[in-house]
């Protein structure tokens, strides 16, 4: 049972590995090749994750959310779109490196039109990559294409902010909301999971769990999260 | 290490000095949020990068050769297109590669579909986009991107 939910739950993890060890089973060269062919990667993201890590962090405490809502939020306009193309554009790192960057710019209230642009403008527009394709393909063909990617980037931001809501985007993880803890009783199966993780917080009434503290404090707001996570109905929500 | 990514651990240590100096504690609890949410991209991340290994073994960059010096320009384009979205070659192997096949004759536009849906469409990388900002919002980017890098190629045989 544990093994099936790691498998369901890790989807990707699991299909990567089997594959490998398909491989290595029955043709161990292109196992071999497919090490080395990922060890550039694996460098790669080895070298800038750790400064992701930092610029998260960075942004949550320097940068004030009013800020990042008058410069990068939905009324930001055109303002908007211009720094995001030149944040996404002398930034390092492959796209996934964007990924937490955006994550952290969103829930400070940057506009979805302007994530667009960062994630598009991180992976296609690179001072690098500019000066390899000037050597290649020549200086016509590079500023042509660099225009209209531009222009491209932007029609994009605008198109996918009239088509995707904030509504639709993930939620953010309960221990950032800012709610009443809530039991509902019609799903909850009295199976006590809750209970036995965290006694201070939830008790057994009428064989159902009901919270009891219903404004915890801060510190309990992570193992909160485990019990959402392990009720079997998931009827615990912060609302 | 290459001159750019050393400029942005510069920037981003000063600014973590910083943060630091100014408000410590406050950057120790962001420090804290951004762990669990890079913990939980980090395992996706790794099985990225070893698939990505493994789409370079079984589709090795000689192979868009063939696709790249096809001579009806549409199809040609759409399947370069395609042929960007899903492989992931290094851009310093891609440029040089398609650079060659443009010398020796080959049509510009399939060659800049390719260039430009190899950077800006993430098929590897979509089921993370997908868990991170949600499906509609993955799909519109990935889907906008393909038909606009499609748009970009047949303009640029329009102007150059």
């Amino acid at each position: 049972m544990k093994i099936l939910n790691f498998i369901k739950n890790n989807k990707l993890i699991s299909f990567v590995s089997l594959v490998y060890l398909i491989l290595l089973i029955f043709n161990s060269d292109k196992f071999m090749e497919s090490i080395s062919n990922s060890s550039y990667y694996l460098l790669e993201m080895i070298q800038i994750l750790p400064a992701i890590f930092l610029l998260t962090a960075i942004i949550d405490t320097l940068i004030p959310k009013k800020v990042i809502v008058n410069r990068m939020g939905e009324n930001s306009g055109f303002s908007g779109y211009i720094l995001s193309l030149v944040l996404g554009s002398i930034s390092a790192g492959p796209i996934y490196a964007a990924f937490p960057i955006a994550k952290t710019l969103l829930s400070k209230g940057a506009g979805i039109s302007n994530i667009v642009i960062i994630l598009s403008a991180w992976a296609v527009v690179k001072v690098p990559m500019l000066l390899n394709e000037v050597k290649f393909l020549g200086i016509d063909f590079m500023i042509v294409r660099w225009i209209l990617t531009v222009i491209a980037i932007f029609t994009m931001g605008y198109i996918t902010s009239r088509i995707v809501k904030k509504e639709d985007l993930p939620k953010e993880k309960s221990n950032s909301n800012e709610g009443i803890l809530k039991i509902n009783d019609d799903y909850c199966i009295g199976c006590g999971l809750c209970v036995k993780t965290l006694p201070e917080i939830y008790e057994m009434k009428n064989k159902k769990a009901i919270v009891k503290n219903s404004n915890p404090s801060k510190k309990v707001y992570d193992s909160i999260d485990k019990t959402i996570q392990k009720c079997p109905t998931q009827a615990i929500k912060f609302k | 290490m290459d001159i750019f990514t050393i400029i942005f651990w510069i920037i981003t240590i000063s600014l973590t000095i910083v943060a630091l100096v100014k408000e410590k504690r406050r950057t120790f609890e962001a420090m804290k949020k951004s762990r669990s949410m890079m913990g939980n991209m980090l395992g996706q991340i790794i099985s990225i990068i070893f698939l990505i290994g493994l789409i370079l073994t079984f589709i090795p960059p000689e192979s868009i050769k063939s696709v790249l010096g096809s001579s009806n320009v549409i199809s040609g384009t759409i399947i370069s297109g395609l042929a960007g979205a899903i492989t992931l070659i290094p851009a310093f192997v891609a440029f040089p590669l398609v650079g060659s096949l443009v010398t020796a004759g080959a049509s510009i536009i399939p060659a800049a579909a390719f260039l430009t849906t190899l950077t800006m469409v993430g098929f590897v990388t979509f089921p993370l986009e997908k868990k991170e900002f949600g499906t509609k919002f993955a799909l519109s980017r990935n889907l906008l991107s393909f038909i606009f890098a499609l748009i970009i190629a047949m303009m640029i045989g329009v102007i150059l």
